[in-house]
């Protein structure tokens, strides 16, 4: 009988708990498909990401685009459809 | 219709009419005694104490009713107070707007009767801005306190301002553009939207501050913030050349710019930083006024 409360207890801050986990750091997939759309590409979901090198990926979509993001040398940060 | 015994009002009077209940002195017994007689024993302590009961409502009805006519006063007064605003009947609505000026003087007594209808507007428009980045706790207190009164100063420019292009209609500003030309509601428009920026600039900015934040927090990512920032050059870079008279585009446009920027990094924020994104929000005006003004915008 009291193992009931304990496990509502539990959930309850598993379920409380992920928020602030969510909201910490968004993931790699999250970030290049937040920096795609602010160079103004269509990316719902990133599905697939490959890390070239430093500052270097390529992204691939939901919808099946798929971009190279990377930063030069001058610092911006350029997307490029592939 | 009560009867109800008592030899102290018999000397009064044959009746004495309380409410509805009218209580007759005529009998020397009363007729509750005249039932406990009738009554057998076992009741006969319940009866008195009903009576007893009784009595105690009955000197509180007397009692009452000698207190009422003091009150009953004023309630005569109304009516006849009532006749001349029966001659004009919408000024009853401003004669029901004086209560509200009894709670004024809880907290400003002197600026009871001219400042009561720019307080009524002044905690619609300005005051969410400047109370949500000082505290939003002390937001309901601040109104009705001080920052009335800057309010009310900060908006009499405002209207000093739109009384040169109305010309004739000095208060109702939404009626004034209405009625007046263009030119005028143009002037008001301009006119509004100017003398607001000073006011939520001061409290509100914090562009180092807000900077910090935007670097230190967690909602975005790296690829995102060095997009953002680029896109802050860039916006930067124009401005720049708008203000050395070098650039093709309009303030406008720039404003556009500049807004669709601004909820870029809101909308970036707003799930992971709600606080900062509503930091950036509330900024919105205040950056704008140092975008905008050549000697603020040279001094980033």
């Amino acid at each position: 009988m009291p193992a009931r409360p304990i496990v509502g207890f539990f959930a309850l801050a598993l379920l409380g708990s992920t928020g602030p986990l969510v909201a910490q750091s968004p993931s790699p997939g999250q970030d290049l498909k937040a920096a795609i759309a602010l160079q103004g590409f269509p990316c719902d979901q990133v599905v697939d990401s490959k890390r070239n090198a430093d500052s270097d990926y390529t992204a691939t979509c939901k919808d099946g685009n798929r971009y190279h993001i990377y930063v030069d040398a001058t610092g911006r940060v350029v997307v490029k459809k592939l | 219709m009560t009867h109800v015994g008592c030899a102290s009002q018999r000397a009064a009077g044959g009746s004495l009419r309380v409410g509805k209940t009218l209580i007759e002195c005529d009998d020397p017994d009363s007729v509750m005694q005249a039932q406990a007689r009738r009554a057998p024993k076992g009741v006969r302590p319940l009866l008195s104490l009903t009576a007893v009961s009784l009595l105690l409502f009955v000197v509180a009805c007397v009692h009452d009713g000698g207190s009422r006519p003091v009150t009953a006063g004023p309630a005569a007064s109304p009516p006849a107070a009532s006749p001349p605003a029966a001659s004009a009947p919408s000024a009853s609505p401003p004669a029901a707007a004086p209560p509200p000026t009894p709670q004024p003087e809880v907290g400003v007594p002197a600026p009871s009767a001219q400042p009561a209808p720019p307080q009524t507007n002044v905690p619609t428009s300005p005051a969410p801005t400047p109370a949500a980045q000082p505290g939003p706790a002390t937001a309901k207190t601040r109104p009705s306190n001080s920052p009335t009164n800057p309010a009310v100063s900060a908006r009499a420019p405002a209207t000093s301002a739109a009384a040169p292009a109305s010309a004739a209609a000095p208060a109702t500003s939404a009626a004034a553009p209405a009625s007046a030309a263009a030119p005028a509601s143009a002037a008001v428009a301009a006119s509004s939207p100017s003398s607001r920026p000073p006011v939520a600039a001061a409290p509100t900015l914090d562009l180092n501050g807000l900077e910090q934040r935007l670097r230190d927090t967690h909602a975005i990512g790296l690829f995102t913030k060095l997009s953002l920032k680029n896109q802050v050059d860039d916006l930067l870079a124009q401005f720049k050349a708008f203000h050395q008279g070098q650039s093709r585009s309009t303030l406008e446009q720039l404003r556009q710019k500049y807004e669709l920027l601004l909820m870029k990094v809101v909308g970036l924020l707003q799930d992971g930083d709600p606080a900062l994104a509503s930091a950036v929000l509330s900024s919105r005006e205040a950056i704008w006024g140092i975008l905008t003004d050549p000697k603020r915008f040279a001094a980033i």
